[in-house]
């Protein structure tokens, strides 16, 4: 079963002369475990695709599945419980809550889900750790580093349980080195089972994923399945 | 996965969180007041403000009056009789029978020569079992025997008394043994001797317990300390009611605060929102940080409040006579104050936060507002109220006599607050239509106050009600002074002093029997010297004889009768005022300052017609029909009443005088009540001092400037207050509502727009607000005073409002809007600091 699955999605802004169709009839599925990287030009789509996908907008026509529930059969806080359980956002500029720490914002979808503070903390020490920001837990985000601050984004987009992992333009406010540490932290989670969906203009990151999409204007022009990424060029060749 | 976790099934948690979700984002909402509590100052600072105010207005609204238990010691009940009751001993005897234990004091009144004041000489068990929070010793000792007496620091002042000396008093001599003072009323001016030692007591109080029955089924002349008070407008009512309607105006005005607050946190709520918060948990951060900023603001108020409540209880001690505990608060309102505080900022941050909540995820994430909704305001709402504040307040003022239906009168003003709050947004609507047509400078910002009224509509209402709140006030004492008949102000001018003579109309002879007979040629003669001698000793020699006769004027129409005394119109009067005989009408019986009176009907003039009626200053015959007006009874008809400017106003002064015309006319005899002093500059208190004992050598009285206000002095203070409240609020609110269009001016700076049009921006919204605020609160005040006025024939009626505070009301009206423009331009300016949008963090 697809962790994702966006069936004939389509999206419409506005009315009358100031209508603007975004999507038109997307289909999209995800695996668990694997990586789809989205790209197109600017005013493609491929954001509103992002959001549509993670329940913070709903389409204008078709149906959203997310881990085999159909989104537009939940209300709001089924929707606002998803998305607490199940999936993980990570935005170009990293969207911390100023005003609490790196620990307190990665245990947050937990406390928001009704975790003891306690629990919650420790599983955001435990994901922190694993992104090796342990030590920077006590800081508030504006003393962290943009890498820094987008790795803790990307600890509370997996911390718990979370199966589907939203990124949006994730290097996109990062130097070269920093934007693959991000993206080899997110193939990271999708080895250990969560779906991920990338949105990116940067087409060597995009050869990370599996599957890349291409959108323009709202529609689906191409899918391709990507080129051996530069990890598995350093794997052992199989023996003939 | 990267992180397992052990949690319940979603089934076994609410949806919305529970506790946990509540628990972490009032955590967020504390540690982001912590952070941007800066942003917030105005309202801390507003909150803080008005709970310290409330805790040292209310404290000193308590504790000025004296203490519940004032009179009564410890005990339950007091009964009062006359010292000359010959079954005084059985009374007493039956009390004590009855209800145990008891506490006698007797009293016996004498007067201060040379004052109107007088002091008791009091017989009391310093030990005695109720009355001891009513004496304390200051220095020396209590009396023990006959020869002793204690006297407090003001009998010892007037009498020039300390500890050791011997006082001849009432025509027996004792020691002065100590100085003492009543705590519950340093105004209490006695001189202690031991029981049994006042020989003809004129009042005898008995302090005792009787629990459970009641005062009257006693005796008549019992009281308790509940029976005494009883009056529900206390001044804890008073305060609270303040308190309701201050902390509306804070709420009002933080509402466009926390909604501006909320918007620049949008994206981070947006993000919250993303995490899976719901719109409660939303809206819990907003309302929290509201709660938050009450809290604080009410802790900080608390202290400052407590702190100068410490520092200034001293002070009141002395102009309150009576000793006042350190924490004798009333710590209900106290309580109430910081309660209210929290409330009114939670619930100030609803609003907003309910807004916040509708945003859609995507648009908040982005920092996009939602667009202001185009809501259709309807005025009949608030017309609805004023025409409900109107009726009631008509209501309240039908009321019997002065005395207005306290329900009604407060129902009416309260309807009038939802009336502005209602009434705000539809002008908001109104003036923008009315600069359609006007430059962009001007144009946008008015259509920016309608566009974005949610916010600037509260903060034009708590505008209009500052305003509204002066101009009842001012309207309100324009017409209490403006009362010819009874005139209402200060007695004298700072300058002047009144001396009487034992029967002048405030002589002692007025105020006891204690002494009697019209006083004889010498002792005129004697007295006239001494009152030169005063003139003298304040530099100057311009003493004017008052004469008085039997006459007085009388109303005979319903409201509020004739007072004040009525002097002769003598040369030497009219010539010290500069008055020529050549101005004053021949045929006038009454001169007089008080503008209108001559043109008020039905006005008699009552005198001592030699048949035993006689009126003395402002006592009337009574009030029947014209045709009973006639000389056989003492009453002259529609006297020619002549306006003289030139009088002197004060309510002691001779502001009305009859003229020699009417005296001779009349067959009124004529005799001298005093002399009116009137020294080059203001006497200071030791020459009053002077003043008073030299006229006890010869038998006057003094009177000196009371502490009354004018009717300019509290109009003008209302109109400062309500200003002064309207620029505070418009400082607040003019920033906020500005930089909700801070998008917009960044496009104007970004185009080239230059700080003059910036300012201008600026300069309109505060000023138009302004105006609007002043138009508002003037026109709701006006409707409620007309309400109320129109059916009070005891203040006059409707006529009672023709005295219009002009000035003051263009203050308002015209120098108000234009300050606040001109702070607005003063201040406003600078070009935008950030170009772009604004990052999360």
């Amino acid at each position: 079963m697809s962790m994702l699955e966006l069936r004939k999605i389509s999206k419409v802004y506005g009315q009358g002369a100031s209508e603007v169709q975004a999507l038109h009839e997307i289909d999209l599925w995800v695996d668990p475990g694997s990586l789809v990287a989205v790209m197109g030009a600017s005013g493609s789509g491929k954001s509103t695709l992002l959001t549509i996908a993670g329940s913070l907008e709903a389409p204008t026509s078709g149906e959203v599945v997310v881990g085999g529930a159909l989104l537009s059969e939940m209300s709001r806080n089924d929707q606002a419980r998803m998305r607490r359980r199940s999936i993980g956002y990570v935005f170009q500029d990293y969207n911390l809550l100023a005003g609490l720490t790196s620990v307190e914002n990665v245990s947050l979808p937990l406390e928001l889900d009704g975790v003891s503070a306690k629990k919650a903390r420790a599983a955001g020490m435990a994901a922190l750790d694993e992104l090796g920001l342990a030590d920077r837990a006590s800081h508030y985000p504006d003393e962290l580093s943009g890498g820094e601050r987008q790795r803790v984004s990307i600890a509370r987009a997996v911390v718990g349980d979370r199966q589907l992992l939203l990124a949006d333009e994730p290097s996109g406010a990062l130097d070269s080195t920093n934007g693959e540490a991000v993206m080899r932290m997110i193939l990271g989670a999708c080895k250990r089972g969560v779906a991920a969906v990338v949105v990116t203009h940067d087409a060597q990151l995009a050869s990370w994923a599996e599957r890349v999409v291409f959108l323009r204007d709202g529609r689906v022009v191409d899918q391709t399945m990507s080129p051996p990424s530069p990890e598995s060029l350093l794997q052992p060749a199989p023996h003939s | 996965m990267i992180t397992k976790l052990d949690r319940p099934p979603a089934q076994a948690l609410p949806a919305d969180g529970g506790l946990p979700a509540r628990r972490a984002v009032v955590r967020w909402a504390w540690r982001l007041f912590r952070r941007e509590w800066r942003q917030q100052l105005l309202i801390l600072a507003l909150i803080a403000l008005a709970v310290a105010a409330t805790i040292i207005g209310s404290a000193v609204a308590t504790n000025t009056p004296q203490p519940a238990n004032f009179g009564f010691g410890t005990a339950q009940d007091l009964a009062t009789f006359q010292g000359s009751s010959p079954s005084l001993a059985s009374q007493i005897a039956s009390l004590q029978q009855r209800f145990g234990r008891s506490e006698v004091i007797e009293n016996q009144t004498f007067t201060i020569p040379g004052s109107i004041n007088s002091y008791q000489l009091r017989a009391e068990n310093p030990q005695g079992p109720f009355s001891q929070p009513m004496l304390s010793l200051v220095s020396g000792n209590f009396p023990t025997g006959p020869g002793q007496v204690a006297v407090t620091s003001g009998v010892a002042s007037d009498f020039n008394l300390k500890i050791g000396d011997l006082w001849h008093q009432g025509g027996t001599v004792r020691r002065v043994v100590g100085i003492v003072e009543n705590p519950q009323s340093l105004l209490d001016e006695f001189a202690l001797v031991a029981p049994g030692q006042v020989k003809a007591p004129s009042q005898v109080s008995v302090l005792f317990d009787a629990p459970g029955v009641s005062p009257h089924s006693i005796g008549p002349g019992v009281l308790t300390p509940q029976s005494v008070a009883g009056n529900a407008l206390n001044p804890e009512t008073i305060s609270i009611a303040g308190l309701v309607l201050g902390m509306l105006l804070i709420a009002l005005v933080s509402i466009g605060g926390f909604t501006v607050l909320a918007q620049r946190r949008l994206r981070s709520l947006g993000m919250l929102e993303a995490l899976g918060a719901t719109d409660k948990n939303v809206g819990l951060v907003v309302r929290a940080n509201g709660g938050v900023v009450g809290l604080v603001g009410a802790v900080v108020g608390a202290v400052v409040g407590l702190v100068v409540w410490l520092a200034y209880r001293p002070s009141l001690e002395q102009s309150a006579h009576h000793m006042i505990g350190m924490f004798a608060l009333p710590w209900l309102v106290i309580v109430l104050a910081m309660v209210l505080a929290v409330v009114a900022t939670y619930f100030a941050a609803s609003r907003p936060a309910r807004s916040i909540a509708r945003i859609p995820i995507v648009a908040a994430l982005s920092g996009r507002p939602a667009p202001p909704r185009q809501i259709h305001r309807s005025a009949i709402p608030g017309i609805v109220c004023f025409v409900v504040a109107f009726l009631l307040l008509g209501y309240a003022g039908a009321g019997s006599g002065a005395r207005p239906r306290t329900p009604e009168l407060a129902l009416g003003i309260v309807a009038l607050v939802p009336g502005v709050i209602l009434l705000s947004p539809f002008c908001l609507s109104v003036m923008a239509r009315l600069g359609q047509r006007a430059p962009i400078a001007i144009r946008l910002p008015l259509r920016d106050l309608a566009r974005y009224r949610a916010r600037s509509g509260s903060a034009l209402a708590a505008i209009s009600l500052g305003i509204l709140i002066a101009v009842i006030i001012s309207l309100v004492s324009a017409a209490r002074y403006s009362n010819v008949l009874d005139y209402a102000g200060p007695n004298l001018a700072s300058n002047q002093i009144n001396l009487y003579t034992p029967n002048g109309p405030y002589g002692q002879e007025n105020l006891g029997p204690t002494q009697s007979g019209p006083s004889s040629a010498s002792q005129l003669i004697r007295m006239r010297k001494t009152a030169d001698a005063i003139a003298a000793s304040l530099g100057s020699h311009d003493v004017v004889e008052l004469e008085t006769t039997s006459a007085s004027l009388n109303h005979n129409a319903p409201g509020r009768n004739w007072s004040g005394p009525i002097y002769v119109a003598t040369p030497q009067l009219l010539r010290s005022f500069g008055i020529k005989a050549s101005e004053v009408d021949p045929n006038a019986d009454i001169l007089t300052m008080r503008p209108g009176l001559s043109g008020t009907s039905e006005m008699q003039l009552t005198y001592d017609s030699g048949g035993g009626v006689s009126a003395g200053p402002g006592q009337g015959p009574g009030r029947g029909t014209s045709a009973s007006c006639t000389a056989k009874n003492g009453c002259f008809p529609n006297p020619v009443i002549e306006e003289v400017g030139a009088l002197p106003s004060g309510t002691s002064a001779p502001n009305t005088v009859i003229t020699e015309h009417a005296v001779h006319a009349l067959g009124l005899q004529a005799t001298i009540a005093g002399w009116l002093i009137e020294s080059p500059s203001p006497p200071t208190a030791a020459q009053i001092t002077n003043a008073r004992q030299t006229a006890t050598t010869a038998n006057l009285t003094i009177e000196t400037k009371n502490s009354a206000p004018s009717s300019s002095q509290i109009i003008d203070w209302a109109t400062v207050f309500g200003i002064g409240l309207a620029l505070g609020i418009l400082a607040m609110s003019v920033g906020l509502i500005r930089s909700e269009t801070a998008g917009d001016l960044r496009i104007l700076a970004a185009t080239g727009a230059s700080s003059r049009t910036r300012r201008t921006l600026t300069a309109v919204t505060a000023g138009a607000l302004g105006l609007l605020g002043a138009v508002l609160g003037t026109v709701a005040g006006y409707i409620g005073v007309i309400g109320y006025i129109r059916s009070n024939a005891e203040n006059g009626g409707i006529a009672a409002l023709g005295a219009v505070p002009v000035g003051n009301l263009l203050l308002i009206l015209v120098g108000m809007p234009l300050i606040a423009a001109a702070v607005g331009w003063l201040l406003a300016g600078r070009q935008p600091s950030a170009m772009t949008h604004q990052l999360l963090e």
